[in-house]
Protein backbone atom coordinates (compact mmCIF):
# COMPACT_ATOMS: atom_id res chain seq x y z
CA UNK A 1 0.00 0.00 0.00
CA UNK A 2 2.85 2.39 -0.81
CA UNK A 3 4.95 3.84 1.92
CA UNK A 4 2.85 5.99 4.20
CA UNK A 5 5.90 7.45 5.95
CA UNK A 6 7.28 8.77 2.64
CA UNK A 7 3.90 10.32 1.87
CA UNK A 8 3.96 12.11 5.22
CA UNK A 9 7.44 13.43 4.38
CA UNK A 10 6.01 14.85 1.17
CA UNK A 11 3.08 16.48 2.97
CA UNK A 12 4.78 17.82 6.10
CA UNK A 13 8.28 19.13 6.81
CA UNK A 14 10.18 16.96 9.30
CA UNK A 15 9.95 19.38 12.24
CA UNK A 16 6.22 19.83 11.78
CA UNK A 17 5.74 16.06 11.77
CA UNK A 18 7.69 15.68 14.99
CA UNK A 19 5.68 18.38 16.77
CA UNK A 20 2.34 17.06 15.57
CA UNK A 21 3.26 13.45 16.39
CA UNK A 22 4.36 14.38 19.92
CA UNK A 23 1.16 16.29 20.67
CA UNK A 24 -1.58 14.68 18.57
CA UNK A 25 -0.68 11.15 19.66
CA UNK A 26 -0.99 12.14 23.33
CA UNK A 27 -4.02 14.43 23.52
CA UNK A 28 -4.26 15.86 26.99
CA UNK A 29 -0.48 16.12 27.30
CA UNK A 30 0.95 19.63 27.37
CA UNK A 31 4.63 20.29 26.78
CA UNK A 32 6.84 23.33 26.85
CA UNK A 33 9.11 24.11 23.96
CA UNK A 34 12.22 22.54 25.42
CA UNK A 35 10.45 19.24 26.19
CA UNK A 36 9.01 19.27 22.69
CA UNK A 37 12.45 19.91 21.20
CA UNK A 38 13.92 17.01 23.17
CA UNK A 39 11.20 14.61 21.99
CA UNK A 40 11.57 15.83 18.41
CA UNK A 41 15.36 15.65 18.54
CA UNK A 42 15.48 19.32 17.54
CA UNK A 43 16.21 22.76 19.06
CA UNK A 44 13.70 24.98 20.83
CA UNK A 45 14.66 27.89 18.57
CA UNK A 46 13.97 25.87 15.43
CA UNK A 47 10.62 24.62 16.69
CA UNK A 48 9.35 27.99 17.97
CA UNK A 49 8.19 29.19 14.52
CA UNK A 50 6.62 25.82 13.75
CA UNK A 51 4.69 25.79 17.00
CA UNK A 52 3.54 29.40 16.43
CA UNK A 53 2.15 28.60 13.01
CA UNK A 54 0.36 25.50 14.26
CA UNK A 55 -1.11 27.47 17.16
CA UNK A 56 -2.30 30.22 14.81
CA UNK A 57 -3.95 27.58 12.64
CA UNK A 58 -5.79 26.35 15.72
CA UNK A 59 -4.23 22.85 15.68
CA UNK A 60 -2.40 23.49 18.95
CA UNK A 61 -3.48 25.25 22.13
CA UNK A 62 -1.13 27.53 24.03
CA UNK A 63 -1.42 27.90 27.79
CA UNK A 64 0.72 30.00 30.11
CA UNK A 65 1.56 28.62 33.55
CA UNK A 66 3.72 31.00 35.56
CA UNK A 67 6.63 31.84 33.30
CA UNK A 68 6.17 28.71 31.18
CA UNK A 69 4.30 28.48 27.92
CA UNK A 70 2.93 25.02 27.20
CA UNK A 71 1.41 23.54 24.07
CA UNK A 72 -1.13 20.78 23.60
CA UNK A 73 -3.27 19.32 20.82
CA UNK A 74 -6.57 21.06 20.18
CA UNK A 75 -8.90 18.07 20.10
CA UNK A 76 -11.79 20.38 19.10
CA UNK A 77 -10.15 21.29 15.79
CA UNK A 78 -12.32 19.98 12.92
CA UNK A 79 -9.33 18.14 11.41
CA UNK A 80 -8.03 16.68 14.70
CA UNK A 81 -9.49 13.15 14.37
CA UNK A 82 -8.27 12.66 10.79
CA UNK A 83 -4.89 14.26 11.36
CA UNK A 84 -4.28 12.23 14.54
CA UNK A 85 -5.20 9.06 12.64
CA UNK A 86 -2.59 9.88 9.97
CA UNK A 87 0.07 10.18 12.65
CA UNK A 88 -1.04 6.99 14.40
CA UNK A 89 -0.42 5.17 11.11
CA UNK A 90 3.03 6.65 10.49
CA UNK A 91 4.55 7.59 13.85
CA UNK A 92 4.61 6.04 17.29
CA UNK A 93 4.12 2.29 17.49
CA UNK A 94 3.86 1.47 13.79
CA UNK A 95 7.42 2.19 12.58
CA UNK A 96 8.85 0.70 15.79
CA UNK A 97 6.88 -2.51 15.39
CA UNK A 98 7.75 -2.72 11.70
CA UNK A 99 11.45 -2.42 12.50
CA UNK A 100 11.28 -4.94 15.35
CA UNK A 101 9.41 -7.47 13.19
CA UNK A 102 11.68 -6.96 10.16
CA UNK A 103 13.74 -10.13 10.84
CA UNK A 104 10.48 -12.15 10.78
CA UNK A 105 8.89 -10.33 7.82
CA UNK A 106 9.44 -13.30 5.50
CA UNK A 107 7.35 -15.53 7.78
CA UNK A 108 4.46 -13.07 8.03
CA UNK A 109 1.65 -12.48 5.57
CA UNK A 110 -0.13 -9.78 7.57
CA UNK A 111 0.65 -7.74 10.66
CA UNK A 112 -1.48 -5.05 12.24
CA UNK A 113 -2.30 -3.36 15.54
CA UNK A 114 -5.91 -3.61 16.70
CA UNK A 115 -7.78 -2.60 19.84
CA UNK A 116 -7.54 0.71 21.65
CA UNK A 117 -4.18 1.75 20.17
CA UNK A 118 -5.62 1.45 16.66
CA UNK A 119 -8.91 3.18 17.40
CA UNK A 120 -7.33 6.13 19.21
CA UNK A 121 -9.01 5.13 22.51
CA UNK A 122 -5.81 4.08 24.27
CA UNK A 123 -5.03 5.30 27.77
CA UNK A 124 -1.53 5.63 29.18
CA UNK A 125 -1.88 2.05 30.48
CA UNK A 126 -3.29 0.38 27.38
CA UNK A 127 -1.39 -2.56 25.94
CA UNK A 128 -0.54 -2.77 22.26
CA UNK A 129 -2.67 -5.55 20.72
CA UNK A 130 -0.89 -7.01 17.74
CA UNK A 131 -2.22 -9.57 15.27
CA UNK A 132 0.23 -11.49 13.11
CA UNK A 133 -0.86 -13.86 10.37
CA UNK A 134 1.77 -16.23 9.07
CA UNK A 135 3.91 -19.22 9.94
CA UNK A 136 6.03 -17.89 12.76
CA UNK A 137 6.98 -18.93 16.24
CA UNK A 138 5.50 -17.31 19.35
CA UNK A 139 8.84 -17.37 21.14
CA UNK A 140 10.65 -15.64 18.25
CA UNK A 141 7.96 -12.96 18.11
CA UNK A 142 7.98 -12.32 21.85
CA UNK A 143 11.76 -12.00 21.90
CA UNK A 144 11.76 -9.65 18.89
CA UNK A 145 9.17 -7.40 20.53
CA UNK A 146 10.60 -7.40 24.03
CA UNK A 147 12.93 -4.36 23.60
CA UNK A 148 9.92 -2.24 22.62
CA UNK A 149 8.19 -2.63 26.00
CA UNK A 150 10.58 -0.19 27.58
CA UNK A 151 10.74 2.16 24.58
CA UNK A 152 6.96 2.44 24.39
CA UNK A 153 6.21 2.18 28.09
CA UNK A 154 3.54 -0.35 27.11
CA UNK A 155 3.27 -4.09 26.98
CA UNK A 156 2.74 -5.71 23.61
CA UNK A 157 0.40 -8.65 23.34
CA UNK A 158 0.85 -10.62 20.11
CA UNK A 159 -1.77 -12.96 18.67
CA UNK A 160 -0.34 -15.25 15.99
CA UNK A 161 -2.62 -17.03 13.55
CA UNK A 162 -1.72 -19.23 10.63
CA UNK A 163 -3.60 -18.26 7.43
CA UNK A 164 -5.69 -21.43 7.86
CA UNK A 165 -6.59 -20.45 11.42
CA UNK A 166 -7.67 -16.97 10.28
CA UNK A 167 -9.88 -18.39 7.53
CA UNK A 168 -11.33 -21.10 9.80
CA UNK A 169 -12.21 -18.55 12.50
CA UNK A 170 -13.73 -16.14 10.01
CA UNK A 171 -15.77 -18.83 8.30
CA UNK A 172 -16.98 -20.24 11.64
CA UNK A 173 -18.16 -16.78 12.68
CA UNK A 174 -15.71 -16.56 15.59
CA UNK A 175 -16.71 -13.53 17.69
CA UNK A 176 -13.16 -12.34 18.30
CA UNK A 177 -12.15 -12.61 14.64
CA UNK A 178 -15.28 -10.74 13.48
CA UNK A 179 -14.67 -8.02 16.05
CA UNK A 180 -11.00 -7.56 15.15
CA UNK A 181 -11.64 -7.63 11.40
CA UNK A 182 -14.44 -5.04 11.66
CA UNK A 183 -12.58 -2.51 13.82
CA UNK A 184 -9.80 0.02 13.07
CA UNK A 185 -6.30 -1.28 12.39
CA UNK A 186 -2.84 0.17 12.03
CA UNK A 187 -1.15 -1.74 9.25
CA UNK A 188 2.42 -2.91 9.67
CA UNK A 189 2.48 -5.44 6.87
CA UNK A 190 -0.18 -6.21 4.26
CA UNK A 191 -3.47 -4.38 3.87
CA UNK A 192 -7.23 -4.69 4.35
CA UNK A 193 -7.75 -6.21 0.91
CA UNK A 194 -5.24 -9.00 1.55
CA UNK A 195 -6.86 -9.66 4.93
CA UNK A 196 -10.27 -10.06 3.37
CA UNK A 197 -8.90 -12.31 0.63
CA UNK A 198 -7.25 -14.54 3.22
CA UNK A 199 -10.25 -14.65 5.54
CA UNK A 200 -12.79 -15.47 2.82
CA UNK A 201 -10.91 -17.44 0.25
CA UNK A 202 -8.12 -19.37 1.92
CA UNK A 203 -9.75 -22.78 1.44
CA UNK A 204 -10.71 -22.03 -2.17
CA UNK A 205 -7.25 -20.68 -3.04
CA UNK A 206 -5.17 -23.38 -1.43
CA UNK A 207 -6.40 -26.96 -1.15
CA UNK A 208 -6.05 -28.49 2.32
CA UNK A 209 -2.41 -29.37 2.90
CA UNK B 1 14.47 -7.51 42.21
CA UNK B 2 16.20 -9.69 44.79
CA UNK B 3 14.15 -12.12 46.87
CA UNK B 4 14.93 -10.26 50.09
CA UNK B 5 13.80 -6.96 48.51
CA UNK B 6 10.57 -8.61 47.36
CA UNK B 7 10.13 -9.78 50.95
CA UNK B 8 10.77 -6.24 52.21
CA UNK B 9 7.97 -4.81 50.05
CA UNK B 10 5.53 -7.54 51.09
CA UNK B 11 5.48 -9.50 47.80
CA UNK B 12 7.06 -12.58 49.39
CA UNK B 13 6.61 -14.25 52.76
CA UNK B 14 9.07 -16.63 54.36
CA UNK B 15 8.06 -20.25 54.88
CA UNK B 16 10.46 -23.08 55.76
CA UNK B 17 10.63 -25.67 52.94
CA UNK B 18 8.39 -28.67 53.57
CA UNK B 19 9.16 -31.73 51.40
CA UNK B 20 5.59 -33.10 51.72
CA UNK B 21 4.08 -29.81 50.43
CA UNK B 22 6.68 -29.65 47.66
CA UNK B 23 5.84 -33.22 46.58
CA UNK B 24 2.14 -32.33 46.50
CA UNK B 25 2.68 -29.19 44.38
CA UNK B 26 4.99 -31.07 42.00
CA UNK B 27 2.31 -33.71 41.53
CA UNK B 28 -0.25 -30.99 40.75
CA UNK B 29 2.12 -29.41 38.20
CA UNK B 30 2.56 -32.79 36.45
CA UNK B 31 -1.20 -33.36 36.41
CA UNK B 32 -1.80 -29.93 34.89
CA UNK B 33 0.69 -30.59 32.11
CA UNK B 34 -0.97 -33.97 31.43
CA UNK B 35 -4.38 -32.26 31.29
CA UNK B 36 -3.01 -29.59 28.93
CA UNK B 37 -2.19 -32.35 26.43
CA UNK B 38 -5.81 -33.55 26.18
CA UNK B 39 -6.66 -32.56 22.61
CA UNK B 40 -10.48 -32.51 22.60
CA UNK B 41 -10.37 -29.72 25.21
CA UNK B 42 -10.48 -26.10 23.94
CA UNK B 43 -7.27 -24.14 23.39
CA UNK B 44 -8.22 -21.79 26.24
CA UNK B 45 -8.50 -24.52 28.87
CA UNK B 46 -5.46 -26.43 27.62
CA UNK B 47 -3.49 -23.19 27.77
CA UNK B 48 -4.78 -22.52 31.28
CA UNK B 49 -3.65 -25.95 32.48
CA UNK B 50 -0.19 -25.55 30.93
CA UNK B 51 0.09 -22.06 32.41
CA UNK B 52 -0.86 -23.46 35.85
CA UNK B 53 1.97 -25.97 35.51
CA UNK B 54 4.38 -23.08 34.78
CA UNK B 55 3.13 -21.04 37.73
CA UNK B 56 3.39 -24.07 40.04
CA UNK B 57 7.00 -24.65 38.94
CA UNK B 58 7.72 -21.00 39.79
CA UNK B 59 6.14 -21.50 43.20
CA UNK B 60 8.16 -24.70 43.69
CA UNK B 61 11.31 -22.65 43.12
CA UNK B 62 10.27 -20.17 45.78
CA UNK B 63 9.14 -22.87 48.24
CA UNK B 64 12.44 -24.71 47.85
CA UNK B 65 14.25 -21.52 48.91
CA UNK B 66 11.98 -20.90 51.90
CA UNK B 67 9.64 -18.32 50.36
CA UNK B 68 6.08 -18.13 49.14
CA UNK B 69 4.20 -15.43 47.22
CA UNK B 70 1.78 -13.29 49.16
CA UNK B 71 -1.33 -14.23 47.13
CA UNK B 72 -3.21 -11.28 48.61
CA UNK B 73 -0.83 -8.96 46.74
CA UNK B 74 -1.68 -7.81 43.20
CA UNK B 75 0.66 -9.24 40.60
CA UNK B 76 1.64 -12.37 42.52
CA UNK B 77 1.79 -14.39 39.28
CA UNK B 78 4.24 -11.88 37.84
CA UNK B 79 6.25 -11.94 41.07
CA UNK B 80 6.52 -15.73 41.04
CA UNK B 81 7.55 -15.86 37.37
CA UNK B 82 10.14 -13.09 37.62
CA UNK B 83 11.98 -14.90 40.44
CA UNK B 84 12.63 -18.03 38.37
CA UNK B 85 16.10 -16.86 37.34
CA UNK B 86 17.08 -16.55 41.01
CA UNK B 87 15.34 -19.67 42.34
CA UNK B 88 15.86 -22.26 39.59
CA UNK B 89 18.44 -20.52 37.40
CA UNK B 90 16.07 -20.12 34.42
CA UNK B 91 17.68 -17.94 31.67
CA UNK B 92 16.31 -14.39 31.30
CA UNK B 93 15.34 -15.06 27.67
CA UNK B 94 12.94 -17.75 28.93
CA UNK B 95 11.47 -15.40 31.55
CA UNK B 96 10.48 -13.00 28.75
CA UNK B 97 8.48 -15.78 27.12
CA UNK B 98 6.87 -16.89 30.39
CA UNK B 99 5.79 -13.32 31.12
CA UNK B 100 4.29 -12.99 27.63
CA UNK B 101 2.32 -16.21 28.29
CA UNK B 102 1.04 -14.68 31.55
CA UNK B 103 -0.35 -11.71 29.59
CA UNK B 104 -1.97 -14.04 27.04
CA UNK B 105 -3.68 -15.82 29.89
CA UNK B 106 -4.96 -12.49 31.26
CA UNK B 107 -6.59 -11.39 28.00
CA UNK B 108 -8.06 -14.87 27.59
CA UNK B 109 -9.43 -15.08 31.14
CA UNK B 110 -10.62 -11.51 31.55
CA UNK B 111 -11.54 -10.40 28.03
CA UNK B 112 -12.43 -13.66 26.31
CA UNK B 113 -9.85 -13.34 23.54
CA UNK B 114 -9.33 -16.88 22.23
CA UNK B 115 -5.98 -18.62 22.53
CA UNK B 116 -4.33 -19.06 19.12
CA UNK B 117 -2.72 -22.40 18.23
CA UNK B 118 0.72 -20.73 18.25
CA UNK B 119 0.19 -19.47 21.83
CA UNK B 120 -1.05 -22.86 23.03
CA UNK B 121 1.92 -24.69 21.54
CA UNK B 122 4.37 -22.16 22.97
CA UNK B 123 2.76 -22.57 26.41
CA UNK B 124 2.88 -26.39 26.20
CA UNK B 125 6.53 -26.36 25.18
CA UNK B 126 7.41 -23.85 27.90
CA UNK B 127 5.56 -25.91 30.56
CA UNK B 128 7.28 -29.15 29.46
CA UNK B 129 10.69 -27.52 29.51
CA UNK B 130 10.19 -25.79 32.87
CA UNK B 131 8.73 -28.87 34.57
CA UNK B 132 11.64 -31.01 33.34
CA UNK B 133 14.06 -28.34 34.54
CA UNK B 134 12.33 -28.08 37.94
CA UNK B 135 12.45 -31.85 38.48
CA UNK B 136 16.12 -31.95 37.57
CA UNK B 137 16.89 -29.03 39.87
CA UNK B 138 15.08 -30.66 42.81
CA UNK B 139 16.85 -33.98 42.17
CA UNK B 140 20.26 -32.32 42.06
CA UNK B 141 19.89 -29.69 44.77
CA UNK B 142 17.70 -31.54 47.29
CA UNK B 143 18.03 -35.32 46.88
CA UNK B 144 17.34 -35.59 50.65
CA UNK B 145 13.72 -34.47 50.11
CA UNK B 146 13.06 -37.50 47.85
CA UNK B 147 10.32 -35.66 45.97
CA UNK B 148 11.47 -36.64 42.48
Amino acid sequence: MGNAETTMDLLFPANRQQVLAALLLAPGRSLHLRELARLAGSHAGTLAREVDKLTQAGLLLRSVQGNQTRYSANVQHPLFPELAAMFRKTHGVVPLLRAALQPLAGQLVLAFVFGSMASGQASAYSDVDLLLVGQTDFVAVVQALYPLHEMLGREINPVIWSPQELAAKWQAGDAFARDVLAKPKLWIQGDAHELEQLARHWQAAIPAA
Amino acid sequence: MSLSNLHAIGKLQSQPPDPASIAKLLQAARQNLADARVEPVSNGNRFDAAYKCILQCAMLGLWAHGWRTATSQPGHHQTALQTLDQTLGVPKADLIVLDALRRQRNVNDYEGDPIADASLHACLRAAEKLLRHTEMWLRQQHPEWRVV
